[in-house]
């Protein structure tokens, strides 16, 4: 249960919290909250690297369900750092028995599977992260 | 009974749907859009799935990722609430093809009603009144003919038709060719079917709703009528109150069983709405809505009888528990629809956050809304906010809680129709009772705006 938490909710929850210029994020439904604030640690490296003119890590972009269905993972399944291309069909969506192919929209590399086979995803969820190359 | 049901719908009627399922012990599942993340509607159901970006023709119309939300989720039926697709045969089909039952009347049925033609035809057969009228017209030549027959002024209507589009008000000959060319251009632009036909026009009716309720074992029955006048220029219902008041002898009686006649015509199931036009004492039909309406709270409180509940009933295929002289209306209901728009500009709809909200309570009052200070409200949907409804044993009763309601209510962050509500209902030729469908339209809404 916990780890189901961590690898659907919270991941995908501090990815995009990673991703923004939020200082805190609080989610919350009926059987879990999640609330994440950003350390001091973390915003003065940050400031400091602009202001030393340095570039951050650049930002993962996440590949989001489009449709609501069920997730099907390519055989054989893609994994964390694997290298990937636009032609490459990391999984599709089941839904009224139609396949929903998954693509990266650019070559980047697999930075975090967030979902697994199975896994019911509505519209939006984030599937995929990827490190652009 | 279903194990679970399906809202496909948002705001405050996916709430009501949704506490009706609860009552009954039935889990729900939401659906929303990106812009309804945080909406109350989503916090109360047991589940729910995000089906597509703010715009409603990407996510509330979605039909693949709704029924595919349903499958997922292990829903066996879904209540389409108004609106959305709430009156789509298609969709109707659609839930039945994939094994859910869709809580509502047969497709055959929501398309012959929503046909407004078709519908005309029928209700003609089953001998309830229409308004003189003529078929789908093809050409202006077929037009002018039939105009001539009907006589003027005559109403252009699309028989695809709603919320006044593709309508016009023809008053003479000359006016004829420019309204046919507009009509058909509004009704192509909005409906996909530019077909026209005519009917004559009624000066200054009252606007009466008949609500009835069929199960599948052939006992229909009528819940009395609703007084919809007090409408918005765009032909939009604000107030209404059941009954009706101040209606010429024996019009009541010929409403309901006319509306009975109708219904079993058709051999309706589920709730629906038949709307009449009423002149006098003339009366004639307008059209049936296949679906639970906004103003179903007045009928509710008055007859006692949960509407959306026996609606998930009788899609269950269970039996309706009462018969026509086991209900009786008690006293009266007044509901005041408080809009985000702005009624000193045309009704424009805003969009905004709510920065403070206060609702109305204590005796006789009930509110539906789903929204709670703070919320945001998108500039994507109906503008609908809350239905503030008050009940009293007499119509003055009625009044009185509806205006110590309304004083009750504080809403702050966008312009409201709460203001314009509360003057009408003050207003003296409300409080006398009987007013037609022109009094917001054209009399009142005017000198309000100027004062």
């Amino acid at each position: 249960m916990f780890e189901e938490t961590v690898e659907h909710r919270l991941r995908p929850i501090a990815a995009a919290f990673a991703e923004s210029d939020l200082v805190r994020i609080r989610v919350a439904d009926e059987t879990t909250e999640i609330e994440l604030r950003r350390s001091g640690t973390m915003m003065r490296k940050a400031a400091a690297a602009v202001a030393e003119g340095e570039d951050p890590a650049p930002p993962l972009e996440t590949i989001a369900s489009e449709v609501v269905g069920i997730v099907r993972l390519a055989r054989p399944p893609v994994s964390e750092g694997d290298p990937v291309d636009p032609d490459r069909e990391l999984a599709y969506i089941e839904a009224l028995g139609i396949r929903n192919p998954v693509r990266p929209r650019s070559p980047g590399r697999i930075a975090r599977i967030y979902v697994s086979d199975g896994q019911p995803v509505d519209y939006g969820r984030p599937l995929f992260a990827l490190e652009p190359v | 009974m279903f194990k679970k049901i399906l809202i496909a719908n948002r705001g405050e009627i996916a709430l009501r749907v949704n506490r009706a399922a609860h009552e009954l012990g039935i889990p729900t599942v939401a659906i929303f859009s990106e812009a309804d993340r945080g909406s109350l509607h989503v916090r109360h159901a047991d589940e729910a799935y995000c089906v597509g970006p703010a715009p409603a023709a990407r996510s509330y119309l979605n039909v693949a990722n709704i029924i595919s939300a349903a499958l997922i989720s292990g829903a066996d039926a879904i209540h389409p609430g108004y609106g959305f697709l709430a009156e789509n045969a298609r969709f109707a089909e659609i839930c039945i093809d994939h094994g859910l039952t869709f809580i509502g009347p047969s497709p055959e049925i929501i398309a012959a009603m929503g046909d407004k033609a078709e519908a005309r035809r029928r209700m003609a057969e089953a001998n309830v009144p229409t308004t003189p009228g003529s078929p789908i017209v093809r050409s202006l030549d077929e037009a002018g003919a039939a105009a001539q027959r009907i006589g003027y002024p005559v109403l252009l209507k699309a028989t695809a038709g709603g919320g006044g589009k593709g309508m016009r008000v023809v008053e003479r000959e000359d006016d004829l060719p420019a309204a046919f060319a507009t009509a058909q251009a509004e009704a192509e632009a909005n409906f996909r079917d530019g077909r026209l036909y005519l009917e004559r026009l009624v000066r200054n009716p009252r606007h009466i709703e008949v609500q009835v309720l069929g199960d599948h074992f052939g006992t229909i029955v009528h819940l009395g009528e609703r007084d919809c006048s007090i409408q918005k220029p765009s032909h939009q219902k604000l107030i209404e109150e059941a009954p009706a008041p101040e209606l010429p002898e024996g019009v009541r009686e010929r409403l309901h069983a006319t509306a009975l006649a109708a219904a079993r015509a058709v051999g309706y199931t589920n709730a629906g709405t038949l709307e009449f036009l009423v002149s006098g004492t003339d009366i004639y039909f307008m059209e049936m809505n296949t679906r639970i309406q906004v103003e179903h709270p007045v009928t509710e409180l008055v007859y006692g009888v949960d509407l959306v509940k026996e609606q998930i009933r009788i899609a269950a295929g269970e039996p309706l528990g009462f018969g026509q002289e086991d209900v009786v209306p008690h006293g009266y209901a007044i509901e005041c629809r408080i809009n985000a728009e702005d009624p000193a500009k045309g009704f424009a709809p805003s969009a905004g956050t709510l920065t403070s909200l206060d609702l109305p309570g204590g005796p006789g009052v009930r509110v539906d809304t789903h929204v709670v200070a703070g919320s945001v409200i998108p500039p994507y949907y109906d503008s609908l906010l809350a239905k503030i409804v008050a009940v009293g044993r007499t119509r003055l009763n009625a009044i009185a809680r509806m205006e110590r309601a309304l004083s009750e209510t504080r809403i702050e962050g966008v312009p409201t129709t709460l203001e314009l509500c509360r003057d009408i209902i003050r207003s003296r030729p409300f409080r006398d009772g009987g007013v037609d469908v022109e009094f917001l339209s054209h009399r009142f809404i005017e000198e309000w705006v100027a004062a």
